[in-house]
């Protein structure tokens, strides 16, 4: 894919996807001129089919698809720098949290679905505990990913240091919690926000 | 304190990693603010501020969980004193959003059913310490200064960056631990990977990219001649400590490595493998807290996988 030439035409190109993307992180894609100080900063670009100053260029092409289909967006570490170094202030980690979020919401074709996962787990634990569960959050990820045998060891040593709780309370205030998760599903249900 | 100024005092976010997986962050920040006769008063019924995970893939939920912890701490007084780098950034992130995005304050406000508070000033324990309680004062409360005690501050991402959302201090060139560490007595070293992403909560899910990342920002630490790291954020503190052991194991020998091979192990790009010494790794407050005369007892050293009591006796600071 990385190296397959690219046919730009109305067929190819989704401009309507790089819209949404600009609108839920805010940024234009087009300011860019990569110059690549996003890449060169960036701790993750290693592990990254596509490189940040790429992502914003496919973009740029309309190719959502493309982009989507890759691991870039799952290494992104939201660390900011891409977005501190910009010179013409592409929020570029904005734009990842938008491409995650709809890759999230088509349930994507992502690749990585171990970081997809892990988001999921840690998000159903706010809406089910109000504070992060930390012991539940390690062992259902486990679970889920069949990595049964991953951080085995470290798991009792943490216990013991106090590191991990065994039980965990829910907040007195869940409910109200809940409230917020369902109201904006209402929101979005209504199309009143993306 | 001059006579008639009033005692400062703060509510107080924990975040969930304070109470379980960075709990001697917790313990020592109650126990340097105890010291320094600050007030801190936890925020009731506080919840997870979502941290990464919820802004990855759905923004409009980060900012309502914040907005909703913002308006809980409303109800106690003083401004908002935050520990942990990510609830610290969450939160003044939010606020920068909805005070510059009326739609999304709109949206925010019909999710959390209720106005959002967006003018509660957000500190980090870090700029409470060096601005607000002042560096000549802290310098001034030292009881046993950190003499010979040579550490390398450590930034990780969200305590500076992006520049206009936290205020902390520069985004690329920040002194404001370095300037405490001096305060406290003790010596920061120069070194290169102060800035640099530990890896963060791929430590769930993909552990692999922590062990690179952290390797390099411990290797770095040790060219530089620290004793040991000092951090502000739990999630960093997990990384670099619990997960050093392993990364001893996955990057210990060097020179089974292609450079190591080829240029022997004087390879000056990393450090031989009897050199590859454990770093403890500090919260900025266990080592303030140190420095005030706080009992070691209470600063949660038994919770921490590498044992600072060795350097710190070695330094004579126990």
């Amino acid at each position: 894919m990385k190296n397959k030439l690219m046919h730009l035409s109305n067929e190819t190109m989704n401009v309507g996807f790089v819209k949404k993307v600009e609108a839920l992180s805010g940024s234009s894609v087009r300011r860019c001129f990569q110059c690549g100080k996003c890449s060169a900063g960036c701790p993750m670009s290693t592990f990254m089919e596509h490189p940040p100053n790429r992502i914003v260029r496919l973009l740029q092409l309309g190719q959502g698809q493309r982009v989507l289909a890759g691991r870039s967006i799952w290494y992104c570490a939201s660390c900011e720098t891409c977005t501190t170094r910009c010179p013409n202030k592409v929020d570029l980690a904005a734009i990842m949290d938008a491409l995650r979020k709809l890759s999230w919401d088509a349930d994507g074709p992502s690749k990585e679905s171990y970081v997809q996962l892990a988001n999921r787990l840690f998000i159903e634990n706010i809406r089910t505990y109000g504070r992060q569960y930390e012991l539940r959050l390690g062992a259902i990820f486990n679970m889920k990913s069949g990595q049964f045998l991953k951080d085995l060891m470290l798991g009792p040593k943490l216990l013991s240091k106090g590191k991990l709780k065994m039980f965990h309370s829910k907040n007195r205030n869940i409910g109200d919690i809940e409230g917020i998760f369902k109201r904006i599903e209402e929101m979005r249900k209504k199309g009143e926000a993306l | 304190m001059t006579p008639g100024k009033k005692k400062l005092s703060y509510s107080y976010y924990p975040g969930c990693s304070l109470h379980a997986s960075g709990r001697e962050y917790d313990i020592s920040t109650r126990a340097l603010f105890k010291a320094l006769n600050v007030g801190l008063k936890e925020v009731p019924d506080w919840f997870c501020c979502g941290a990464t995970p919820a802004h990855n893939v759905d923004e409009l939920l980060s900012l309502s969980l914040c907005a909703k912890n913002l308006s809980l701490a409303d109800q106690v007084e003083g401004d908002l004193a935050v520990a942990c780098a990510a609830c610290f950034s969450r939160l003044k992130t939010t606020q920068h959003h909805l005070k510059e995005d009326e739609t999304k304050r709109k949206q925010v406000e019909y999710a959390i059913d209720g106005p959002a508070s967006l003018n509660k000033p957000v500190k980090h324990i870090l700029e409470i310490l060096a601005r607000e309680y002042g560096l000549a004062k802290l310098e001034e409360s030292v009881k046993k200064p950190l003499m010979g005690l040579k550490v390398a501050a450590y930034y990780g991402c969200l305590l500076t960056r992006p520049p206009e959302v936290p205020e902390l201090d520069d985004c690329e060139d920040p002194s404001i631990m370095e300037d405490i560490l001096r305060a406290l007595g003790a010596e920061p070293v120069k070194w290169s990977h102060r800035m640099e992403c530990c890896g963060a909560n791929f430590t769930l899910s993909r552990p692999g990219v922590v062990l690179k990342l952290s390797n390099a920002i411990l290797e770095s630490a040790r060219l530089a001649g620290a004793d040991c790291i000092m951090v502000a954020c739990p999630l960093c503190h997990g990384n670099l400590d619990i997960r050093q052991k392993e990364i001893k194991e996955a990057y210990g020998a060097p020179d089974s490595t292609l450079f190591g091979s080829i240029f022997g192990s004087d390879l000056p790009l990393s450090t031989t493998s009897e050199d590859r010494r454990d770093l403890p790794i500090f919260y900025i407050t266990q080592l303030a807290a140190l420095a005030m005369g706080v009992a070691s007892q209470s600063l949660g050293f038994e919770s921490v996988i590498i044992d600072p009591k060795p350097l710190l006796r070695d330094k004579q600071l126990l």
